[in-house]
């Protein structure tokens, strides 16, 4: 295999590791699954605070358990990214066969096509018609049922609703008094966000005037920095709050009262993930080096819940991603490298 | 089979008890080996109560007709075709109405349990209560068995059920023998195991079954069965062992007791009459095995035929075609089997969703299994406790950077651009798409072009800048604001001393003076650091220091400075030089007490330069403010 000349991961009995000259923070899948004896992309963005940061892509073979950069796919990305995403949907109208939609977010929005052999960037979606000034973006995600829409997240409290097939902003939303730092799509027109105002609300595309709180963090302002709302039963979301080991666990249709606490990570919680195939699973990860797997009881018991599963990665993890396309593959990230879990 | 007054009597046991459901599991009529709903009384909460309630009930008919409200919708959804609309008038109730209880009761109806199978089709097997309080547990051991799907309540339940609180809003099931079938019960409470309750319940509903059965015959004879009627089911004789004999009668009991487990044990006579009895002794027993031989019949007929057992597979995949079957006996819809396979995979989700979802992430073999192959191992509290805290001080550092830092550093680097961009858009903003939005957006920008636009200005207006970023302008424009600060001062209090010059004029004295050059220049380089750092730096009392700015240096000025150490005064001063002007200034120092260790003092371009050494005698009393006020008044006053 000429392959393994270039191939820089590490494989352990049950991981696989790349390591990256650089530390990472923002990983994704593709959610194209891999045919048999292919492989599947995987995008790594650097953290870097500086100007100089990278996107690459690589390509995992689950069969083979290896992991191959592809040094011509890399590409420049000033900003540190703070999200990557993989086109949702595997057929679509965007897409070209062979090829990929990859959305990143930064200083803006951009879609970039990967092909086999080159990466273009598609579009730049600036919200700001009147300027090149664009509030950073802290997060963003792809309604995966309704592909051209993708909402992004902003420190200026608003979230954008971009049409990406148009390149327009369907919508922009002052949605919280503060920075919203992450936000998740529900449904074709529902999304919900989270912010350093404390709060969960859910927004209806449909009915632009209101939202809906769905939580509130118990100290008064306590910001909540990330968001997943569960695509297998959407009455749950999960959400991490700062300086916090709890994953907060949440139903849509009892607000304000969480539904579960999660609180066995023994220092803060970093990255949050549902099971892309079961609705009850959830995996989150943290400073404390675990990435734990819970399956949501029906009854709490009365000493708390305690997880399923979990894995000791050798220092504090910062992102954690599901494969949607291959529901038994988890990403971990941390310091410069990128760990494949089996699950 | 199933009595008349059975829903009335399950009424009212789960209504003393204040449960949420009771439900009867009668053997299928047409369907040998396999429980099916008989009857049921739900009691839980009610969403919406119909106004068209014309007459005013009671609480028990009010559950009454809810229940009966209930099956009517159930059935008017099961019989409902593709157009359900069409159909569903014919229900008082809509699926809408339904709480989360009432659904999990509602679909509870569309479930059948092979004999084993489930909760209920263990009970019937084991003939003995089974109590789950840990709805975890029981979610998965109650759903498990067949579902009957119909097209339309398939539509219903991925809708309602799936994302409603089916399994998590019933918490403790108990499922107890009754009759030929199996009677359970359900709670939204959690609440622990209580056999006696069962016992309670049981004794209340059957003694009014009993009271009300007219063929009841011979009772005394019969109120102490002690057989355990689902193991004579299940055991391999039981096939034939309609009318038992005190063998295989004793070989069950002997399994019982093996056990060491206490059965509730019922008989059915004729179908109607029954008794039970509770906590098997062993003296008894003998006797309830001579009983036993006098009940003629035996449910096992009904439910363990071995061959249906075995033909019943498990599998959830298999039993789509059991259930083909029963849509097409029970409910008389045109659904061909084709129909239905094409909803399989509707089926088969719903069936995953509902049942279990476990099997969805079957992590549990994993474990046991590839160990090796898996990343993830089984969670261990005392292994995680082991585990180090890492991250030393700031939690969630990369996070934090990502979310903070990083639009923080996106800002500074847009800053400049964005202030020609800001000031171009001012002309022609106008607010876009969402007006809200935008404006705020658009508002939001203005202020910081503003803000940049004043720091600019004040950067232009502050000579000596080092950097260019914000903080140092700020650092340097505060720095200037104080040099500017004691310019004024100094520029004040000179003037006092001019006015005070031109009213008094005193003859100089004579002094020892001694020269020394350039003394007073170096001790002044000291001046461009922060006064409130150097107060608090040193031990001096008090310290007055009076610059020379670098912008007035040749300017004829003067300048004071007092250090107090303890009792030791040191006085460095500079004013134009005059006659006399010497003696003035020792005359209003020795005033305050002072003894002198040394005086220098040196005559330069129409300056006076004096240093003064001395020493308080006694206790301080004067402060270097009033030192310095003497000093000023003596030196400028001519």
């Amino acid at each position: 295999m000429d392959n393994s000349t270039q191939e820089s991961h590490l494989r352990s009995e049950n991981s696989v590791t790349y390591e990256s000259p650089y530390p990472l923070y923002a990983m994704a899948f593709s959610s194209t699954p891999p045919l048999p004896s292919s492989h599947q992309r995987i995008a790594v963005g650097s953290f870097i605070e500086d100007y100089t940061n990278r996107v690459d892509i690589l390509s995992f073979n689950p069969d083979s358990l290896s992991i191959r950069p592809h040094p011509s796919l890399s590409f420049d990305h000033p900003y540190p990214p703070t999200k990557l995403m993989f086109h949702p949907n595997a057929h679509s109208s965007l897409r070209k066969s062979s090829s990929d939609l990859l959305a990143t977010s930064g200083d803006y929005l951009r879609l970039w096509e990967v092909r086999e052999n080159s990466v273009d960037t598609i579009s730049l979606l600036n919200n700001s018609k009147t300027s090149e000034f664009c509030a950073p973006l802290t997060s963003f995600d792809w309604n995966d049922i309704e592909p051209k829409r993708i909402g992004t997240s902003s420190i200026d409290t608003t979230c954008t609703i971009w049409d990406i097939e148009k390149g327009v902003v369907e919508t922009q939303l002052i949605a919280h008094d503060k920075e919203v730092y992450d936000i998740a799509w529900g449904e074709a027109r529902v999304f919900a966000s989270v912010s350093a105002d404390g709060s969960v609300r859910i927004f209806d595309l449909r009915d632009k005037e209101h939202s809906t709180i769905i939580y509130e963090s118990p100290q008064p302002d306590t910001p909540l920095l990330r968001l997943a709302w569960n695509k297998q039963d959407l009455r749950y979301m999960a959400t991490i709050l700062m300086d916090s080991n709890r994953i907060v666990i949440l139903d849509i249709r009892s607000p304000t009262m969480p539904v579960a606490e999660l609180e066995r990570h023994r220092s803060s919680v970093n990255a949050i993930a549902w099971a892309p195939q079961s609705y009850r699973h959830i995996c989150s990860a943290g400073d404390d080096s675990q990435a734990l797997i819970w399956e949501l009881p029906t009854v709490a018991g009365p000493n708390g819940i305690d997880p399923m599963s979990m894995y000791s990665a050798a220092t504090e993890i910062n992102q954690l991603q599901w494969s949607a396309a291959q529901p038994d593959w988890i990403a971990i990230a941390f310091a410069n490298k990128m760990q494949l879990l089996k699950v | 089979m199933v009595a008349e007054n059975v829903k009335k009597q399950l009424a009212l046991a789960v209504r003393s008890i204040q449960w949420s459901y009771a439900i009867f599991w009668s053997p299928s009529a047409t369907q040998p080996g396999v429980l099916e709903w008989g009857e049921g009384f739900y009691n839980g909460d009610i969403k919406t109560r119909k106004t068209n309630q014309a007459v005013e009930l009671n609480s028990d008919q009010i559950g009454l007709q809810r229940s009966e409200q209930l099956r009517e919708l159930f059935e008017s959804l099961a019989t409902a075709e593709a157009t359900p609309q069409t159909k569903r008038p014919s229900a008082s109730l809509t699926p809408e109405d339904l709480t989360d209880t009432e659904w999990y009761y509602l679909v509870c109806m569309s479930f059948v349990f092979n004999v084993g199978q489930g909760l209920p089709g263990r009970v019937l097997v084991n003939g003995q209560p089974i109590w789950v309080h840990n709805a975890h547990i029981a979610e998965k051991c109650i759903h498990s068995g067949t579902i009957l799907i119909f097209p339309y309540l398939t539509i219903f339940i991925q809708v309602n059920l799936v994302t409603s609180q089916l399994g998590l809003g019933i918490k403790t099931v108990v499922c107890f023998p009754f009759l030929e079938g199996v009677v359970e019960l359900g709670t939204t409470d959690l609440i622990s195991e209580d056999l006696g309750l069962i016992q309670r319940i049981r004794t209340a509903f059957l003694d009014i079954l009993d009271a009300k059965d007219p063929k009841k015959s011979g009772p005394s004879l019969k109120t102490r069965y002690d057989i355990d009627v689902a193991s004579v089911a299940l055991d391999h004789n039981a096939y034939d062992a309609n009318y038992t004999s005190p063998n295989s009668s004793s070989n069950a009991f002997e399994a019982n007791q093996q056990l060491h487990e206490t059965y509730m044990v019922e008989r059915i006579n004729g179908g109607a009459s029954q008794v039970q009895s509770w906590q098997v002794m062993d003296d008894e027993l003998s006797n309830g095995v001579h009983n036993s031989m006098n009940s003629s019949d035996c449910v096992s007929q009904t439910f363990a035929d071995p061959e249906k057992i075995a033909s019943v597979p498990n599998d959830q995949n298999q039993t789509d075609f059991p259930c083909a079957q029963d849509l097409q006996e029970c409910n008389n819809t045109k659904i061909t089997s084709g129909d239905l396979q094409g909803d399989q995979w509707h089926y088969q989700q719903v069936l995953s969703v509902l049942l279990k979802g476990s099997d969805q992430l079957n992590m549990g073999s994993h474990f046991q299994n590839n160990r090796k192959e898996f990343s993830f191992v089984r969670w261990n509290k005392g292994e995680s406790m082991g585990c180090q805290r890492l991250g030393g001080g700031t939690s969630q550092n990369l996070l934090k950077k990502v979310l903070f830092d990083v639009p923080r550093m996106h800002m500074d680097g847009l800053l400049e651009c964005q202030e020609e961009n800001d000031f171009k858009d001012k002309e022609r903003m106008k607010p876009e798409v969402e007006e809200i939005g935008m404006n705020h957006v658009l508002s939001e920008r203005r202020r910081r072009a503003k803000l940049n636009e004043r720091f600019l200005t004040l950067r232009s207006m502050v000579p000596s800048i080092s950097k260019d970023d914000k903080v140092s302008i700020l650092d340097d424009a505060i720095e200037y604001l104080r040099k500017l600060e004691k310019k004024v001062k100094e520029l004040e209090a000179c003037k006092e001393l001019v006015d005070l010059e031109t009213k008094t004029k005193r003859k100089p004295q004579d002094m020892v003076e001694r020269t020394s050059d350039n003394y007073f220049n170096n001790k002044t380089d000291n001046g461009k650091k922060p006064m409130l750092n150097k107060r608090k730096a040193c031990d001096i009392d008090e310290t007055w220091r009076d610059d020379e700015s670098v912008a007035l240096k040749d300017s004829s000025t003067n300048s004071i400075t007092i250090s107090m150490s303890n009792s030791e005064v040191l006085i460095e001063m500079k004013c134009p030089w005059r006659e006399g002007a010497m003696m003035e200034i020792m005359q209003a120092i020795s005033s305050f007490h002072l003894d002198f260790h040394s005086v220098q003092s040196s005559e330069a371009d129409g300056n006076l330069y004096l240093t003064i050494k001395s020493k308080f005698r006694g206790p301080t009393v004067a402060s270097a403010k009033q030192i310095r006020q003497a000093l000023l008044k003596a030196a400028w006053k001519c």
